[in-house]
């Protein structure tokens, strides 16, 4: 009797387990993946200064696609397969990268696009993914490395084997790599985010940051051109609180309260990552202190709309992601075809001049780019 | 466990203050540990209002009691659960599952408050109700069952969120928000609804036969069974009661974020709440606690967070200073225990 009951519960149970898992399962398995661990590994602890990190929480109208290879019109003779492994596949941040570079393939013809990477921000899976490509012979590799000192001997690997490698993103510094694919230096994204913040500031006051992961080297790395420059250019003004609020919107929203009531004098906040952006900015719209206390920071597009709308932020500081996939297909196709970069690149019309420096071998997209009330509708993602 | 546990008088509570009301043995209203707790949080507001410029301002406290609330709520359903010796790790999931869901019908239907915070308590009370029958029919340590539907709800709410992150959420939980729509007379409707709940879950865990079963389960599970206590209905009961205030909660989480819902939503949160729970004075083995002392916990904690923040404090000391407290809180509990061991 007893046991009968318990098979009878557990069966309900299992029923209505199964349901649930059913009636949610929106997107093909694989593409949802632990995107919250690792879009915290993305955000937080990317290794290298100006890496994916910001872009990771950020929203895309069309996730899920794994891999992709556009029709281009042109069909004089051999597309070259140019293969993009991310950090991770299925978050925004990538996605958007993605587009870019089917974008690419379709405008340029002779580029065959490979789209693949780990559902999770894991090292020895993405290897794999490498490893697969190599055995592909695929003639152009790219990578934005979730290590790079492990990436490093696979793509000497891939060399050998005469595959034209190169990273995008996050760079692998002590690697063969023969270009790196850069979104924004540092020195842009923390210029950019004192900039703006100092325009709607009227270039004086006391201003705090709400940074995310204490740890995060490329958030650090930003914070410590902010300080630097503030100091410099902007003697008026002075940062006079920095706190971490980890990839936690209601924490970050809370923190930036508490700063507000800390200093009842400051008129200014920075948001560092992709969950404290409209974090700070919700704190100061909740507060009734629109227009008192100005708010900048690291936001995607789509998350920081309301805000930008209602003028509790004042600017988004990022970069074009999809231009950035966009540059990276380029930068496939001159390798393949043996050309080596000019020191200023036309790409397309929306990338006339990018510049590339030979001695770290880097092409840079460009200075990182305000987002505006104006200019949001832009973007999708 | 190692250590046996003596049989208790059923239903247990603390016999040492226990006083006699209506021919019924009841503990105090109040406990040691609560009133220590109410002194220290008034000891910190004192000290931070001397040392901040606007802590006790409603400016500072409205916000205060928001962010407490979610926690508190939680961490009522958790105290029931810890009182009969369980325990949920899986809170954290379900809040990621309740507020995606959530958030993605009020984007694309355009629901009023009243239905999604229904649609919210709903599928809370389902993630709940997985757990109690696993628990209580399945006869596994509700640890061990949790942490498996931890994982499992985690999924689950990463396929809803399918790569992408919910954006431009309606204000229709603007009512459980910090703004201006989410006070009446200045108290904070989130912070209202919790302390109501949490009065009436004091009142039916003290003065119901109900309510004391879940002790006598905590106490020692078998001889409650033979007292007649119908232990399984009542585990169950406490796993769902936990999973409807996260439906809840959830809500009061998607109205404290912003106007994007993003994937680390929930993360962390069982930890939070167990926190709570413990520093309350809730017997981590079971059998003793009280919900006054979880909502008193996460004011504590909440306390501690922003007092770190507002005072300029390296953001780290936050997790020292709750470290600090867990362990005295569960000092102070394993030497009561010892102590009642000796006297019996």
């Amino acid at each position: 009797m007893r046991s009968t009951r318990l098979a009878a519960v557990v069966a309900i149970g299992l029923t209505a387990t199964l349901a649930l898992a059913g009636c949610s399962k929106k997107n093909d398995a694989g593409s949802g993946g632990d995107t919250s661990s690792s879009a915290a590994a993305s955000v937080s602890s990317s290794a290298s200064a100006g890496s994916a990190g910001a872009g990771s929480g950020a929203a895309s109208a069309g996730g899920g696609s794994s891999s992709s290879s556009s029709a281009g019109g042109n069909s004089s003779g051999k597309k070259y397969k140019v293969a993009f492994v991310p950090k991770l596949q299925g978050v925004p941040y990538f996605e958007a990268m993605n587009t870019g570079g089917k974008q690419a393939a379709a405008a340029l013809g002779d580029v065959e696009w490979l789209y693949q990477g780990p559902t999770q921000a894991d090292a020895a899976a993405q290897a794999d993914i490498v490893r697969s490509y190599i055995q592909q012979k695929v003639d152009v590799l790219f990578v934005a490395p979730n290590d790079p000192d492990s990436m490093a001997p696979l793509l000497k690997q891939a060399q050998a084997a005469g595959i034209k490698v190169g990273t995008t993103d996050t760079d692998a510094p002590n690697s063969v790599r023969q270009v790196f694919v850069n979104q924004a230096t540092a020195d842009g994204i923390g210029q950019g985010l004192t900039d703006a913040l100092m325009k709607a500031m009227g270039n004086k006051g006391k201003y705090a940051i709400v940074s995310c992961g204490q740890t995060a080297e490329n958030l650090n790395s930003w914070i410590k051109v902010q300080k630097a420059y503030t100091a410099s250019k902007y003697p008026d003004a002075q940062i006079v609180d920095i706190v971490y609020a980890g990839e936690d919107q209601a924490k970050a929203t809370q923190m930036a309260t508490d700063l507000m009531n800390a200093h009842p004098d400051l008129t200014g906040l920075v948001g560092e990552c992709t969950s404290s952006a409209p974090g700070v900015a919700q704190a100061v719209k909740d507060a009734g202190k629109i227009g008192k206390v100005f708010t900048v920071g690291l936001g995607t597009p789509q998350s920081m709309k309301a805000y930008l709308a209602d003028g509790s932020s004042s600017a988004s500081i990022l970069w074009d992601v999809q231009n950035l996939g966009y540059l990276t297909a380029w930068a496939g196709e001159q390798l393949a075809e043996g050309k080596t970069f000019q020191a200023t690149n036309k790409v397309s019309d929306k990338l006339p001049a990018v510049k590339y420096t030979e001695a770290d071998k880097m092409l840079l997209l460009g200075p990182a780019l305000a987002i505006t009330k104006e200019n949001v509708d832009q973007f999708n993602y | 466990m190692t250590t046996t546990t003596p049989p208790r008088p059923v239903p247990a509570g603390e016999p040492a203050r226990a006083v006699r009301t209506r021919n019924r043995v009841l503990p105090s209203p109040v406990t040691g540990q609560e009133l220590v707790l109410l002194a220290v949080i008034a000891a910190m507001w004192v000290a931070l209002y001397f040392t901040t410029p606007a802590f006790l301002k409603p400016g500072s406290l409205q916000p205060l009691l928001v962010s407490m609330a979610p926690i508190a709520l939680i961490g009522i359903g958790m105290t029931v659960v810890i009182i009969t010796g369980g325990i949920d790790v899986s809170v954290g999931g379900a809040v990621m599952v309740c507020s995606v869901l959530t958030a993605k019908t009020l984007v694309s239907s355009g629901v009023s408050l009243l239905p999604a915070v229904l649609l919210s308590v709903a599928v809370g009370g389902v993630l709940g109700l997985v757990n109690g029958v696993l628990i209580a029919y399945g006869r596994v340590h509700a640890i061990i069952i949790t942490f498996g539907t931890a994982n499992l709800f985690q999924f689950l709410g990463l396929q809803i969120f399918g790569s992408s992150t919910v954006n431009g959420i309606p204000s229709t939980f603007d009512v459980f928000g910090r703004g201006v729509a989410g006070r009446s007379f200045g108290i904070p409707h989130a912070f209202l609804i919790t302390i109501v709940l949490a009065a009436v879950a004091w009142w039916y865990l003290r003065h119901t036969a109900g309510g004391r079963h879940f002790f006598a389960i905590g106490g020692d599970a078998q001889a409650a069974r033979l007292a007649g206590v119908r232990v399984q209905r009542r585990i169950l009961l406490a796993y769902v009661l936990t999973g409807l205030l996260v439906g809840l909660g959830s809500c009061f989480v998607i109205a404290q974020g912003t106007s994007t819902l993003d994937q680390s939503v929930g993360t962390g949160y069982e930890l939070q709440v167990i926190a709570a729970v413990v520093i309350g004075g809730t017997s981590i083995m079971g059998g003793r606690g009280s919900v006054l002392g979880t909502v008193l916990g996460a004011l504590l904690v909440q306390t501690v967070s922003s007092g770190v923040t507002q005072l300029g404090w390296n953001s780290n000391l936050r997790d020292l200073f709750v470290g600090v407290f867990i362990i005295i809180a569960v000092g102070a509990d394993l030497l009561r225990q010892r102590s009642r061991r000796a006297a019996a």
